[in-house]
């Protein structure tokens, strides 16, 4: 048992800590915010090119494909003390595509992607959900027909969050209707920019964008396929079990700030810091976060010691996001009426980061398959319980 | 990071389930309950030829000189096994306190016996605030030449009835922390104990001292020092207590899973209905969190860390996690987990009293708030 880091590790820590101090300028982290911290704005990709050219971003592949062959828990805390920053944080190229393309894709699509990817060169967005295709992933319709040199794809995607600011779609379409829909799936790589496609943006509550995608003809090369054709259900599903991990370090830094408030801040004649009610409230979020990081680096263990988690992402997802909810809504109870104020308010308190976190954290427990979701594969794969 | 039980300690872990399923199923647990004593002689000969009680004494002392992850491991199979009788109490209690703050003749003279299981400690510390706070200590210890003379009330002192001393907390001066511990007989004149009904079967007492006296030799520790030694105690005392409530989820988990395959209602097992999946999901969240709590805390104290804010953090959460977690259970079985005679009850009690012990949710969160800066 051990729950430190290595020293190799620590000292590594500091390094990326010591650059973001350094790199990140006050406008990267007003564009990262204002993206919802996805990969892909103009400030933000100068910044992580030079932030990936030390193996950080992808610090677990191997050095062949741009990463240091490190740790899983080394990668986890890099993505953590991003998080913690409000540096870019949200990468599905480097975080999702690439693992499986690493597993799953031919020698020439490895070397075509992996490599950009790394370098942070390259962000795709994440095609998969669409109108009908939400917690049920396998209901995907929009159509690739195999017209011999290429695809021809038609269809809609729908809350695809990184595609206005990503090059390339990591999309899940139907290339066969004839069989049990998962068994009809392929993965493919399309570039945003081909002729065909059009980009509408969805705004959310928490001000950020996603978007609807439409595909009317689109041409999309062979080469492109992921692995084999009508496997890309498995794929996705595989995928959600490697490099998946919610780090808490966003919401960490809000709560930090939250309680070096209460302690400068004084009600009914007291610091709100030495209000029982406040401290109790305070403690137990401290404690949710500090269970939240053995989920976090459990997951990573598991990883580290070759094996592939099976319900643990699931459940870390579901606690982490929970987590931030519970939160947020801490924080806002402790702010109390000043809590409502929005950024730019002349009493607002905390630059009004909480009343955003307050709107933002609705989705925690919905995106990235439903909270439901994550405890229905824990319940059905972790314990084996009946499938309905 | 590492999150596993090393060799050894799967070692312990196995040969310690082996034990207790043959000596300790839950007939015995029930048995225990409703006698007087709580325990046999022949289980507790048992467990001292296994060497448990030596488990973390030093060596030089006759102890086994393992750490406390060791112990941890071995606790949480006496929660797995709602194991009965003063191991908590003697060992755990009474061990650590006297390793704490005992002399080298206090150490020789007590912890050879505590080792083989002969010699039997426990803590006197509560009162009728039912308060681990320093000011609630009213006992007092007045020095009368030679002497401690002790006279006052301690209430929920567990396993009174057989312990050989008494590590007994007293108020030595006027400070709220003016606080010391002194070994004192169980035997001595003027000491009386009475059992204190509880709801799991536990045998606690309520202990008066009517002028009892006591050599200053057996002052463990300075006088008035006793307060820092308290304070780690009761952490280490909390850490235990989780992971005996760590060591039960994985037996509720056994008496919950089966059952959700097999009982058919609507013309499908129970567990294929999600809402039953989700409660069962969430058992797993809390197993898993309140497992890693006892693991980190229990790591730093064996690794001679820090451990203040970790083990506060485990027992408010373990404590709070067990019982949803038991409740969880209680849905899923239904009517029968209700059941005097279904096992899970047995846990049911436990988790409330090992939430109380050494500090609820609530006392913990404090101690965070403060070790936040708060």
């Amino acid at each position: 048992m051990e729950f430190e880091f290595k020293p190799e590790e620590t000292k590594i820590l500091g390094e990326v800590r010591a650059f973001i101090k350094a790199e990140a300028t006050p406008d990267m982290l007003e564009e990262s915010l204002s993206i919802g911290y996805c990969y892909g704005g103009k400030l933000g990709r100068e910044f992580i090119k030079k932030f990936a050219a030390n193996g950080w971003l992808v610090p677990s592949w191997p050095a062949q494909y741009g990463g240091l062959g490190a740790s899983a828990v080394l990668t986890f805390a890099i993505r953590d003390e991003m998080a913690y920053h409000g540096v870019p944080s949200i990468f599905v190229a480097a975080h999702m595509a690439g693992p499986t393309i690493m597993h799953v894709g031919s020698d020439e699509m490895k070397k075509e992607w992996l490599l950009p990817i790394a370098r942070g060169e390259v962000e795709f967005a994440l095609g998969y959900t669409e109108p009908q295709a939400g917690s049920d992933l396998s209901n995907v319709t929009l159509r690739a027909v195999d017209k011999g040199d290429h695809f021809l794809l038609n269809g809609q995607k729908t809350f695809n969050t990184h595609s206005h600011v990503a090059d390339y779609h990591w999309l899940a379409c139907r290339t066969d209707p004839d069989v049990k829909k998962h068994r009809g799936m392929s993965m493919m790589i399309v570039d945003l920019k081909s002729p065909g496609i059009t980009i509408r943006p969805m705004i959310t509550l928490a001000g950020w964008q996603t978007n609807e995608v439409y595909y009317d003809d689109v041409v999309v090369p062979k080469k492109n396929l992921v692995g084999e054709m009508n496997k890309g259900f498995y794929y996705l599903m595989a995928a959600l079990d490697f490099e998946r991990m919610f780090p808490a370090g966003g919401y960490r830094r809000i709560f930090e700030q939250v309680v070096d408030h209460v302690k400068k801040t004084v009600v009914n004649g007291q610091p709100l810091s030495k209000n029982p009610l406040v401290r109790q409230k305070l403690a137990q979020i401290a404690i949710e976060l500090e269970a939240g990081k053995m989920l976090y680096y459990s997951l990573a263990h598991i990883l580290d010691s070759g094996q592939i988690p099976n319900y643990q992402a699931s459940m870390q997802k579901a606690f982490a996001t929970e987590t931030a909810q519970r939160l947020t809504q801490t924080c806002m109870e402790v702010l109390g009426l000043h809590g409502q104020l929005k950024s730019g308010s002349k009493w607002v308190p905390l630059a009004g980061r909480v009343e955003h976190q307050h709107r933002w954290s609705v989705v925690e427990s919905i995106y990235a398959g439903t909270n439901e979701i994550q405890r229905n594969i824990m319940a059905l794969r972790g314990l084996g319980l009946p499938a309905a | 990071m590492d999150f596993n039980l090393n060799e050894e300690q799967l070692m312990i872990k196995d040969a310690a389930r082996k034990f207790l399923a043959k000596e300790c199923p839950s007939q015995f647990v029930r048995a225990m309950a409703e006698d007087e004593k709580g325990y046999t002689d022949q289980i507790w000969q048992g467990m001292a030829e296994l060497g448990w009680m030596s488990l973390l004494i030093p060596e030089e002392y006759g102890g086994f000189g393992g750490n406390f992850l060791d112990l941890m491991t071995l606790i949480a199979e006496m929660g797995y096994a709602a194991l009965p009788g003063p191991f908590f109490s003697s060992v755990v209690l009474g061990g650590l306190t006297v390793m704490e703050a005992g002399s080298e003749v206090q150490k020789k003279e007590i912890l050879p016996g505590l080792a083989t299981g002969e010699r039997m400690l426990s803590l006197a510390w509560t009162e009728t605030d039912g308060s681990y706070a320093p000011e609630a200590v009213r006992l007092t210890a007045d020095r009368e030449g030679e002497e401690y003379v002790l006279s006052g009330t301690k209430l929920f002192v567990p396993d009174a009835h057989v312990a050989d001393i008494l590590i007994t907390v007293a108020r030595t001066g006027g400070k709220p922390t003016d606080i010391s511990l002194l070994l004192v007989e169980a035997k001595s004149p003027g000491l009386a104990i009475a059992p204190l009904v509880t709801m799991g079967g536990d045998k606690q007492f309520e202990v008066s001292f009517d002028r009892v006296k006591v050599p200053r030799t057996n002052l463990l520790g300075s006088n008035n020092g006793g307060w820092p030694v308290l304070q780690k105690i009761l952490l280490m005392a909390a850490v235990a207590k989780s992971a005996e409530m760590m060591g039960g989820t994985e037996r509720i988990m056994e008496l919950v899973l089966p059952w959700t395959k097999e009982r058919v209602q609507f013309g499908r097992p129970i567990g294929s209905f999600q809402a039953i999946q989700h409660h069962c999901a969430d058992m797993v969240i809390y197993k898993d969190t309140l497992t890693y709590m006892v693991y980190q805390a229990s790591w730093r104290m064996t690794a001679g860390l820090p451990f203040e804010k970790e083990a506060s953090m485990c027992k408010a959460w373990v404590s709070d996690a067990y019982r949803k977690f038991v409740a969880l259970g209680h849905q899923v079985l239904g009517g029968l987990g209700f059941m005097e005679e279904h096992d899970l009850g047995l846990y049911f009690k436990r988790a409330k009293a090992a939430e109380l012990f050494f500090g609820d949710p609530d006392f913990h969160r404090e101690l965070v708030a403060r070790q936040m800066g708060l």
